[in-house]
């Protein structure tokens, strides 16, 4: 038989039902030993209150990532004029972060527009830490 | 050095600068949930947005209604319930600040939340008079 499409709403539906109290079943799944050993360990540091909830809470969350990158993407795909520029983005991280460069936004703007000469790709971090570096190399 | 929150709170302006693609501060509100979701995405510690039912109800947020749909994929806001305790707590920052039932409960569910906390809104003169009320790094972001 074939399998059908995997389709957004199909994720999303079901990361809704999700559910502490739900049902659940059990799977094996094939892993590194050194992994699983790890698992054991930073659940007796104090990660989580068995290797179980670790391991739920960090697949769960893995999906939900994934799935408003979904989401975000096909916002954006029907509205590009939505879409934050890396400036607005590096601006919201240093507002987030609580991080002195927020009130600085010529700066940032600045950083924004010298990285992406040499990083295409570059992130609102990678702009908050070239910003910093900016303002370090005003200071000296 | 500065620290990521590992929540952000949403309140009235944020969810309806979200919600509608028309509003002036839609662009803004989605440059905080895009820098969690790709921070969440590249290996760090994920970045939990939540949201007070209270202030769901305020903003007629109803999930189930197909004009969510978007809201409720590009959010991911997870609903934080007001229980007993936390209407006692609620009720308690209500009446030292002087605010409304709702900005309360959004000042419990940050007092409640993993640290540092954001909150996103539009009324910071509040939320600031909240913030000083709780423990904890609790970041006012002006929407």
């Amino acid at each position: 038989m074939k399998r059908p499409v995997p389709r957004d709403e199909d994720l999303f539906a079901l990361l809704d039902r999700l559910d502490a109290h739900g049902p659940t079943v059990v799977s094996s799944v094939r892993q590194p030993a050194a992994l699983k050993e790890a698992l054991k360990v930073a659940v007796g540091l104090g990660l989580d209150a068995n290797a179980n909830d670790a391991t739920v809470q960090a697949l769960r969350d893995r999906l939900e990532a994934f799935a408003q990158r979904r989401a975000l993407d096909a916002h954006y795909a029907a509205h590009p004029e939505v879409r934050p520029s890396l400036v607005e983005l590096a601006q919201a991280a240093a507002e987030l972060d609580g991080d002195p460069l927020a009130i600085e936004p010529a700066l940032i703007h600045r950083a924004a527009t010298e990285i992406v000469a040499f990083r295409p790709r570059a992130t609102a971090d990678d702009v908050l830490v070239y910003a910093a570096g900016l303002r370090s190399q005003a200071n000296a | 050095m500065t620290t990521p929150p590992a929540t952000i709170v949403l309140d009235n302006e944020a969810i309806q600068a979200l919600a509608d693609v028309h509003h002036r501060k839609h662009r803004r509100a989605l440059s905080f949930i895009e820098v969690a979701n790709q921070r969440s995405g590249r290996r760090r510690e994920p970045v939990a947005i939540v949201v007070p039912v209270a202030m769901r109800v305020e903003t007629g947020w109803d999930r189930t209604a197909p004009s969510a749909a978007a809201l409720n994929r590009i959010s991911r806001a997870r609903d934080i319930v007001l229980g007993a305790r936390a209407a006692d707590r609620a009720a308690q920052l209500r009446q030292n600040a002087g605010v409304s039932v709702v900005d309360a409960t959004v000042a419990q569910v940050a007092e409640a939340s993993a640290r540092p906390i954001a909150i996103l809104t539009s009324d910071s003169k509040d939320m600031h008079r909240l913030a000083a009320l709780i423990e904890g790094d609790t970041r006012v972001i002006h929407l």
